[in-house]
């Protein structure tokens, strides 16, 4: 045979080259796990822990849903963090993001340091803002709130300069003929253009917030969140299979009704 | 070998597509199915590998060791001992895009290799270097590395083949297996499938009457899901055109696409 | 006929403006009874601006010797966000393939997207919530409960990315007599092998930046550090944790992005 195989793509040698990856990666993986003491054994060794749980936590006490007006107030909560802090946050993103495009922005300098800010912004963790907010404004939904919409900020503001910046130049150029201020072909050439995937951000904003909102009450003391929390710290895990159930149903269904909307928002071109 | 008996296929809707077909091929054939566009004949061979069952009829297929499957009912293990001894070729090719060459002709040996192996990719050198020597035989060794996507359409038409050679089926089934290749190609792969024929039937379809006169030991033509005819590899000019109708006839007077009969 | 036609127009603007007033309106009343609700309170906000600030003065400087106490948690972070990362998306390969119209069967391919899509509702702190009660404080409930977090995301992603493979190549595989597992390890893996890694790459990022927040429930790392220092009042401490998560969550941005843009070039092959 006068042709003949690479020797790396030789079979035997494809072997021998895979098999040196995984015990390398193996080797540091144990490595390291042993050195923080950390036993997946566990998960098997204690899982009789797990199904003592779950025999403790069933059945779910659905009654805390209606005899407790506080989860009532609690749910209301976490819905109007997501809502409000989707509503501020895109606000001000899409504003920003105005001043962070380049094709929009009044200065390059000012484009320049949004974009940084915002860049910053983006890799502050949640956790470390609601702190903050915790400390100027208090415990309660008000502070979880805020920092969902300082979050959802820095997660949109670059998504929406970008959308701009996608814009289609010959309708800008079109309108800028015309003799139009730059207001006016933001307002007649590039909102068109942009709107659509404004809108789409927008409820995916408000579904990632929704999540965030029941994670960041745990901390926060609002929301349904935290009621959870306070039953699993109360040991009162019936009564908190039934918020979780709930929980999960909630979120569920709020998202269908938010694509619902967003599929008709869209479809119809509203607000234009 | 092979043995279709009056299949018929409907659509969904209840439309008939295939309306009784049968033939049977014995070894040693090399047999050109010749037909227009949406004769039928990929839904023939189809069937003929169980990707497909028929609506009615049966195709039964006789192994190397003489026992008899009936294609229109085995499931499971019997099908797929069944498959391993009938290569297709695919009229669009359906190999793995992303996976190289050399790779797509050994996946012609899956159903013979020892399961838990081949999920590693546990191929031998051995078999490399035998499916490289089919890839070698089809001029396109030195692309046996490369990603198949990467190809162009004549030579993932030859790893194609190469997949059915390597897989050493005892029948092939070639839906149009030079469809994608120019003039010179075309003829030296009919001249590779001509030998190999003589040690398993070969069931073509072509839309090259030329070539299927020239290197077919018999020719079946369908058309609207009959078989309109089923002979010797003789064709005459009025049995092309009754088949391919009369625009054939200006067709050739521009082209010359047929060799004077 | 000139004045039908401005009439026409004249009506159609006439239904949008409506429809424009009646969603500002609806958001208008939606975000008033949020607000009441929420407890927004910008007297509250006002007051708390100077404190906030006062407060971020207590930050700095920055603890500068506490960096070497953090590195070692620093790196459990990146080790817990890895592993949690690496069984997820294994879980998640899976689901993704239970719930694949190509290689599942109906039933099986609804039952796991309905799966997928109730885990998706979830989040991750619940979880990691349930598994503390279980298992107690430390960082292995925290990479159960990130991974199991993964699976609704990636499966479906993964998913997703199967359904796309043309069910052609698939059959072909089968037509050698090959058997449903290795049309999988042959048809399936090597074609979504791209879309896999890279939206794999992505979670990883997002468990970074969630370990953070699993840390301070429990789960050890560097968001432990953080939140611990914050609630001893160690504020300059918590500012150096805070810089190396930041640093961790750009680094493992930046990774990211370049793993992925890379592998999306090798996808378009
Ligand atoms: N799954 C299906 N559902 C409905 N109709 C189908 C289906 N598969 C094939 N057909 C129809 O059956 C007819 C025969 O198809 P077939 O693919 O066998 O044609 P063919 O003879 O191979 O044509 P070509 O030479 O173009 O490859 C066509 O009209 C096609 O539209
Ligand atoms: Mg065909």
């Amino acid at each position: 045979m006068n042709v003949s195989l690479d020797k790396q793509y030789l079979p035997s040698e494809r072997y021998k080259r895979h098999a040196a990856y995984l015990s390398v990666l193996a080797l540091v993986i144990i490595g390291l796990c042993t050195y923080f003491k950390f036993e997946p054994l566990l998960f098997i060794t204690d899982f009789h822990y797990m199904a003592d749980l779950v025999v403790e936590m069933t059945p779910p006490n659905f009654e805390v849903l209606w005899r407790k007006e506080k989860i009532f107030i609690s749910i209301l909560q976490t819905l109007s963090m997501a809502f409000l802090g989707t509503l501020v946050g895109s606000t001000v993103a899409m504003g920003l993001a105005f001043l962070a495009a380049r094709n929009t922005t009044p200065h390059p300098t000012v484009g320049v340091i949004v974009r940084t800010l915002l860049a910053i912004e983006r890799v502050i963790p949640s956790l470390v803002i609601l702190l903050l907010f915790l400390i100027a404004v208090g415990l309660g939904p008000f502070a979880g709130m805020l920092s969902l919409a300082v979050g959802t900020v820095g997660m949109f503001g670059k998504l929406f300069a970008n959308a701009i910046e996608g814009a289609e130049k010959e309708p800008i150029d079109a309108v800028y003929s015309v003799g139009a201020s730059k207001l006016q072909v933001i307002r007649y050439a590039v909102m068109p253009q942009v709107l659509p995937s404004f809108i789409a951000n927008l409820f995916y904003a408000f579904d990632i917030n929704l999540r965030a909102a029941i994670g960041l009450g745990v901390f926060g003391g609002a929301g349904v969140g935290y009621e959870i929390s306070m039953a699993m710290r109360l040991v009162r895990y019936r009564d908190a299979l039934a918020l979780i159930c709930f929980t999960i149903l909630l979120v569920f269904v709020v998202e269908k009704l938010s694509d619902w909307l967003r599929s008709r928002a869209l479809g119809q071109d509203l607000l234009k | 070998m092979i043995e279709v008996r009056q299949i018929t296929k409907s659509t969904k809707e209840g439309v008939p597509i295939l309306k009784g077909i049968s033939f049977t091929i014995t070894k040693g054939e090399f047999v050109g199915i010749l037909g227009p566009s949406g004769a039928g004949k990929t839904l023939t061979m189809r069937c003929l590998n169980g990707l497909t069952r028929p609506t009615s009829g049966e195709v039964l297929f006789t192994d190397h060791q003489n026992n008899l499957v009936n294609l229109t009912h085995a499931k499971g293990r019997e099908l797929r001992k069944a498959r391993r001894q009938i290569g297709v070729i695919f009229q669009g090719f359906n190999l793995v895009k992303r996976l190289s060459a050399i790779d797509n002709v050994m996946i012609g040996q899956l159903g013979r290799i020892n399961l838990l192996r081949s999920l590693f990719y546990g191929f031998t050198d051995d078999e490399a270097m035998r499916a490289l020597a089919v890839l070698e035989h089809l001029k396109i060794a030195h692309l046996a590395q490369r990603p198949v996507g990467s190809l162009s359409g004549g030579e993932q038409q030859r790893v194609a083949i190469a997949r059915a050679i390597y897989q050493q089926p005892s029948v092939m089934l070639a839906d149009e297996p030079i469809a994608n290749l120019d003039p010179t190609n075309a003829r030296k792969i009919m001249q590779i499938l001509k030998p190999l024929a003589e040690q398993m039937p070969i069931i073509g379809v072509f839309h090259q009457p030329d070539l299927v006169m020239e290197f077919c030991t018999r020719i079946i033509a369908l058309k609207d899901g009959v078989v309109v005819r089923d002979g010797d590899n003789k064709m005459t000019r009025s049995e092309l055109i009754d088949l391919y109708g009369a625009e054939l006839s200006e067709i050739e007077a521009s082209q010359r696409i047929l060799q004077p009969v | 006929m000139k004045q039908n036609v401005s009439w026409t127009y004249s009506s159609y603007r006439r239904k949008q403006t409506l429809r424009n007033w009646t969603v500002m309106l609806a958001t208008f009343f939606c975000a008033y009874w949020a607000g009441i609700s929420c407890k927004v309170d910008l007297d509250a906000l006002r007051a708390g601006i100077p404190k906030g600030i006062e407060f971020i003065s207590y930050l700095f400087p920055p603890d500068w010797t506490a960096f070497a106490d953090m590195a070692m948690p620093a790196l459990e972070t990146i080790l817990l966000a890895f592993l949690a990362t690496v069984l997820g998306a294994f879980l998640s390969l899976f689901f993704g393939l239970a719930a694949s119209s190509n290689i599942a069967p109906r039933w099986l391919r609804n039952l796991s997207r309905f799966l997928l899509a109730t885990e998706r509702s979830l989040p991750e702190i619940v979880i990691l919530l349930l598994l503390i009660s279980a298992l107690g404080l430390g960082p292995f409930p925290g990479v159960i409960a990130m991974a199991f977090g993964c699976i609704g995301m990636l499966g479906r992603l993964f998913s997703d990315a199967i359904e796309e493979i043309n069910p052609a190549t698939l059959e072909s595989i089968e037509s050698v007599g090959a058997r449903k597992l290795q049309v999988i390890a042959y048809g399936v893996l090597p074609q979504v092998l791209p879309s896999l890694l890279s939206n794999t790459i992505f979670r990883f990022e997002v468990n970074i930046r969630l370990s953070v927040l699993l840390g301070a429930v429990g789960a050890g790392g560097i968001g432990f550090q953080l939140y611990y220092s914050f609630q001893t009042l160690q504020y300059q401490r918590a500012t150096t944790a805070i810089l190396i998560t930041l640093l961790l969550v750009f680094l493992s941005e930046r990774l990211s992005n370049s793993i992925r843009k890379k592998l999306s070039q090798e996808a378009k092959l």
